[in-house]
């Protein structure tokens, strides 16, 4: 009885990865299908990216003759290349990726491209320049612009608390170094700075500190909308959300943008995934036309 | 066989070493001519393994003397004996089974050159040792691969891999079936060949007088004597290692013997995982009520994992079936044999008798905690109460009953794992040695105790490796060996050689 | 430093909890030093702390469970994960009345952890890789149920546009404060199952079944205390408390994370283990989990309100971590 049980909790383990790792494919009608197209997904544990694909998904769905296949690496680099492999040996028209990393990547994305496959790269970049072309938003811009911002709301000075990404990122440290840029020479001042690693529950607890700290706070600054919405309900809960105002990044429908509408962002500067602008370059793409290799998407500012 | 004129391999004179008060050994000599097959016999606790330990280098504090070919030695180390040319194949394997075999053989002695490992010429040297053993087998593979006799073999071939040349070997025939116990045998001649001495421990009697050139009898740590094999036939064998002066000092009084309390039917406990054999095979036997049977036998016989099967320690792997009070029921857990009313007190109660963290109260309430809290809520006074009455009826002093187990003497320990069983109101009593490692004080009271018991009308089986005890106190004696009864003895019959006999594999004329 | 080891061993030093107090002691010491401008000073410092903690309080109540019987319970964040996002989905998404939302996730969290007991003593797999398992899975779930995003007030309908709906009430009670703003309903919440498990521990069989499991199982068996039913019970109560913890969090951050609670396990297995409850099993009990649970607290506030860097706020954490664990060896 022992020994099947052990098979029996095999069995149900083997199941459960190979359910994890099964391709994520999108339904749609193979009869008028023109163009397949591959869409190499680093992961999709941030709801980001899980927006990234639901942006494609919805673009692609405009049009009738594309396909979209997803393909999801879970994070893991290794399984993002033998997917683009797939993509590969399968002929697909042309390829998205957002890769994980750039250096490991790099290899078999330069294959595709050699191979004739027309390749996208979308937010993360790889090394080279082998490939159709970059989509991405630049993040230091985007600092910048929210500094920028900031500084014409206040009029030029007032007390900021920077609550920041994970520092050990490219995106905190561009978000980062972007705001300082912007608000360089003026007088605004920076009076409490934490790093809230990207989650809410963090933000809050910092934002606690910061209120019990200092008297008057003018404005909050978070490289991200959870970050935000964390330093406003621990405003909320000292009763001081009036007096301060807050801003983030990102900028998604249900998220970033929800907060402004409702009023608790003053501003939500927007990440956009360019999963529609990754779709629409690829029919010009597919379409015969060239392309630029370098897109740099705007971030649009949402404001009430 | 002896040549008197040969020099002496090994001389161990006048011996001595005491665990604290407790003395183990008292003035005890051996000595080894090359070329020698010498037995060394005793009952279980005589001081065997005790004195080849000192031998071995694994305890360094005795007094006496060691000397090793004519050269006095003080070995600091179980390294230095080996060095010396000492090694002791134990009872239990030392292999360690993740390892392969080459890594076993050289575990300690590993060749390397500047902490490089040498594993091809470990390999090719181990593969030489293995194939004198008549092994032929892949050094490479690691040892939990082979099957137990192997594994033996090649904790033999371990043992003798580096020439050694005083060699003692524990038991090493117990896990190995016939023929492999022949190849043994011509390997221990061959070592004779080479001039190497065996020491050997065993209990079984044919190979006593298989192989033994001289035979040295041990008996409660003291030294009774040495002789060839010739010499010493089987009965005066018997009677130097069981030689003793009964004294009267055991107060067994019994009471009216009543009706069957407990029926056991063909119990059989499968065979664990270090040995082939079943632990017991097809036993049966009754216990009535103000009766102490005992089972008697000796290391491996099975009597404990007889005991221990019908509690319920195995669970279901256990066969047979079991009546109490003429109610039969099929072996499932030891909570079920509880509320059946059996109670077994373990022969090793700092591994599974006690709880050492818990105080005496909470240690003797944990068998029946249900009693004393309603609907899962404690009700603290009434187990201190409880415990109050209990342990001051055993006897048991503690500063507080508060106050950790860990704290306690080994005989008061032992009296709080009687309290908890007392607190089942037990209907049949499974004692497996309750008096080990208790002083001769409390051994007393707990003789007393087990007079009042079955008086009280409960049935007791009992566990005892003390011959005296023993006799004492058991109504009925049945020993075992090696899984099966042997012989069954009344009160009357039944004498040390009698015992011992049996336990040694000798049945009973029918 | 004799003079230190001999004072170390003096009857009142060994007790667990005057240990267990001191270093708390030590660490509040600290904060009045470093009071970061009088911030430690104000009581709203300190009541901010609790609400901050308690979640993590809440899983270190049943990690202690669990540690006392010798074993481990990694899936404690995974299931607080499990537990926001179905809060989240039950309330404002299938918008049931809030009893029978709380009680569903209740349910949840009850059965994930008498899984992981039902493995752990029915199978004997070692708890530590039945709770890996279950941690893995749970998460998994978790973010099978979200679909990936937060269950938030954001409501996305069929075409693809968002409703917003108002936050449900027990949402904002339990992230509101009570006695004249002076305490967070998630701190009470927290002292409540503290209570509840202190009751169990002490008052209660299945606890002292607890302790003996964890001090000697094979003598628990056979003394016939029912091992199996018991663990089941522990890691169930443990996957209970997470599933508290759970609706407490999505209250707070006034959503359902599929992340919510990721590493947690780590913080409670922490204050836990600085508390003095041993993690061989058999020793501790709930008290030194609070005091635990405040050292930590305090310990990340006052390096939070003086704005220490988060490099030196990881250095400082793990070495006062082995420094708390160090004070509480005793000689046996």
């Amino acid at each position: 009885m022992k020994k099947f049980t052990k098979i029996l909790a095999v069995v149900i383990l083997l199941v459960i990865v190979l359910s994890q790792g099964c391709a994520k494919k999108s339904d749609s009608d193979t009869n008028q299908v023109k163009w397949t197209i591959g869409m190499s997904q680093c992961n999709l544990g941030e709801p980001w990216r899980v927006q990234m694909n639901a942006d494609i998904k919805n673009a692609a769905n405009e049009y009738e003759d594309i396909k979209v296949v997803f393909k999801d690496a879970q994070n893991d680099t290794l399984k993002q290349r033998s997917q683009m492999e797939e993509f590969i040996s399968a002929g697909v028209d042309l390829i998205i990726i957002s890769p994980k990393e750039a250096v490991p990547l790099t290899p078999v994305v330069a294959q595709a491209y050699q191979k004739g496959i027309p390749i996208i790269v979308l937010d993360r970049r790889v090394l080279g320049d082998k490939y159709t072309c970059f989509i991405g938003a630049d993040n230091k811009k985007i600092g910048k612009a929210t500094g920028k911002w900031i500084v014409e709301q206040l009029g030029g000075k007032g007390k900021i608390v920077e609550l920041k990404g994970l520092m050990t990122s490219t995106p905190g440290q561009d978000r980062h170094s972007g705001f300082r840029e912007g608000i360089k020479g003026s007088g605004i001042e920076i009076i409490f700075e934490a790093d809230m690693k990207w989650l809410e529950p963090n933000a809050r607890k910092e934002m606690e500190s910061a209120l019990a700290r200092f008297e008057t706070i003018d404005m909050v600054y978070a490289h991200n909308d959870p970050g935000a919405h964390g330093a406003y309900l621990a405003a909320l809960a000292a009763g001081r959300e009036k007096d301060i105002k807050f801003v983030g990044i990102d900028a998604l429908p249900q998220e970033g943008q929800a907060y402004v509408a409702q009023g608790i962002l003053a501003a939500s500067f927007e990440y956009p995934t360019g999963g529609k602008e990754a779709i629409e370059t690829a029919l010009e793409i597919l379409s015969g036309q060239n392309v630029e290799k370098e897109i740099t998407l705007d971030s649009r500012c949402f404001t009430k | 066989m002896t040549d008197n004129t040969k020099s002496l391999l090994l001389k161990m004179s006048r011996i001595s070493k005491s665990f604290g008060p407790v003395e183990v050994l008292a003035d005890v000599n051996l000595d080894l001519y090359p070329g020698e097959v010498h037995i060394l016999a005793g009952e279980n606790g005589a001081g065997k393994s005790t004195l080849m330990k000192i031998l071995g280098g694994v305890h360094t504090d005795y007094s006496g003397k060691i000397k090793i070919e004519g050269k006095e030695t003080d070995f600091k180390s179980v390294q230095d004996a080996t060095e010396a040319g000492v090694s002791i194949i134990h009872q239990e394997l030392s292999l360690i089974g993740s390892l392969n075999v080459a890594e076993n053989i050289f575990l300690g002695k590993e060749k390397s050159s500047y902490q490089w490992l040498d594993k091809s010429h470990m390999v090719e040297y181990s593969k030489g040792i293995l194939k004198n053993f008549g092994l032929d087998i892949d050094p490479k593979r690691a040892v939990d691969e082979f099957p137990i006799g192997i594994q033996q073999m090649i904790e033999i071939a371990k043992a003798l891999a580096f020439n050694a040349k005083i060699i003692v070997m524990d038991e090493p025939t117990s896990a190995l079936t016939e023929p492999e116990v022949k190849k043994l045998f011509k390997i221990i001649d061959q070592l004779k060949e080479q001039g190497c001495s065996i020491v050997y421990i065993t209990h079984k009697m044919e190979e006593i007088y298989s192989i033994a050139d001289r035979i040295t009898v041990l008996r409660d740590g003291e030294y009774i004597g040495t002789e060839t094999a010739g010499n010493l036939p089987c009965e005066k064998l018997i009677q130097w290692m069981v030689g003793r002066e009964l004294s009267q000092q055991f107060p067994r009084h019994t009471p009216h013997i009543g009706n069957v309390r407990l029926q056991a039917n063909n119990i059989f406990v499968p065979a664990a995982s270090t040995n082939p054999a079943p632990r017991v095979g097809n036993v049966s036997f009754s216990v009535k009520a103000g009766e102490i049977l005992s089972i008697a036998g000796l290391q491996g016989s099975g009597n404990s994992e007889l005991l221990n099967g019908i509690f319920g320690t195995y669970g279901k792997d256990t066969k047979g079936s079991v009546e109490i009070d003429g109610e039969k029921y099929k072996i499932d857990s030891p909570s079920k044999s509880i509320q059946r009313g059996l109670a077994l007190l373990t022969n090793d109660r700092k591994s599974n008798g006690l709880v050492m963290d818990l105080s005496i109260i909470k240690n003797s309430t944990l068998a029946c905690l249900p009693c004393y809290s309603r609907c899962f809520w404690l009700r603290p006074a009434d187990e201190r109460k409880a415990a109050k009455e209990t342990t001051e009826s055993l006897k048991l002093k503690a500063e507080s009953l508060n106050q950790e187990v860990d704290s306690l003497s080994g005989g008061n320990q032992q009296k709080v794992v009687m309290a908890k069983w007392m607190q089942t109101n037990p209907k049949v009593l499974l004692l497996d040695e309750p008096t080990r490692g208790v002083d001769i004080g409390a051994k007393h009271e707990i003789y007393e105790l087990m007079n009042q018991w079955t008086k009280d009308g409960i049935a007791i089986v009992l566990i005892t490796s003390e011959m005296p005890e023993l006799l004492a106190m058991s109504d009925r004696i049945m020993v075992m060996h090696r899984g099966k009864v042997t012989a069954q003895f009344s009160r009357e019959e039944a004498t040390q050689e009698k015992v011992l006999s049996a336990a040694l594999g000798k049945r009973k004329p029918a | 430093m004799s003079k230190l080891l001999k004072i170390k061993n003096s009857s009142w030093m060994t007790s667990p909890t005057i240990r267990a107090l001191g270093a708390l002691i030590i660490v509040f010491v600290i904060g009045l030093i470093f009071n970061a401008d009088g911030a430690f000073l104000k009581w709203g410092t300190h009541r901010d702390m609790l609400r901050a903690v308690s979640v993590y309080g809440l899983l270190a109540c049943g990690m202690t469970l669990v540690i006392i019987t010798g074993g481990i319970d990694l899936s404690v964040g995974s299931i607080l994960g499990i537990s926001a996002v179905s809060f989240s989905l039950f309330c404002i998404h299938f918008s049931w009345p809030f009893y029978i939302a709380i009680i569903a996730c209740l349910l949840i969290g009850l059965a994930c952890g008498a899984a992981s007991g039902l493995i752990i003593s029915r199978f004997n797999i070692q708890p530590f890789i039945a709770t890996l398992a279950m941690m893995v899975f749970a998460r998994g779930l978790a973010k099978w149920m979200s679909g990936g995003q937060k269950i938030s007030t954001a409501v996305q309908q069929a075409d693809g546009t968002y409703k917003y709906v108002p936050v449900p009430d027990v949402f904002n009670f339990i992230n509101s404060k009570i006695l004249w703003n002076n305490i967070s309903v998630v701190t009470i919440i927290f002292l409540i199952c503290l209570l509840v498990s202190a009751v169990l521990l002490i008052k209660l069989r299945p606890g002292r079944y607890i302790y003996a499991i964890g001090g000697n199982e094979e003598a628990a068996r056979l003394s016939g205390v029912p091992v199996n039913a018991v663990k089941i019970l522990t890691y169930a109560m443990s996957g209970l408390f997470c599933a508290v913890a759970g609706i407490c969090q999505a209250s707070q951050e006034l959503q359902g994370d599929p992340e919510a609670g990721f590493t947690y396990e780590l913080s409670a297995i922490a204050m836990v283990v600085i508390g003095g409850t041993s993690l061989r099993g058999g020793r501790g009990g709930i008290w030194l989990t609070l005091l635990g649970v405040l050292t930590i607290g305090y310990l990340e506030k006052i390096l939070s309100i003086n704005a220490v860097g988060e490099d030196k706020r990881l250095m400082l954490t793990g070495a006062i971590i082995v420094a708390a664990v160090l004070l509480q060896k005793t000689k046996k």
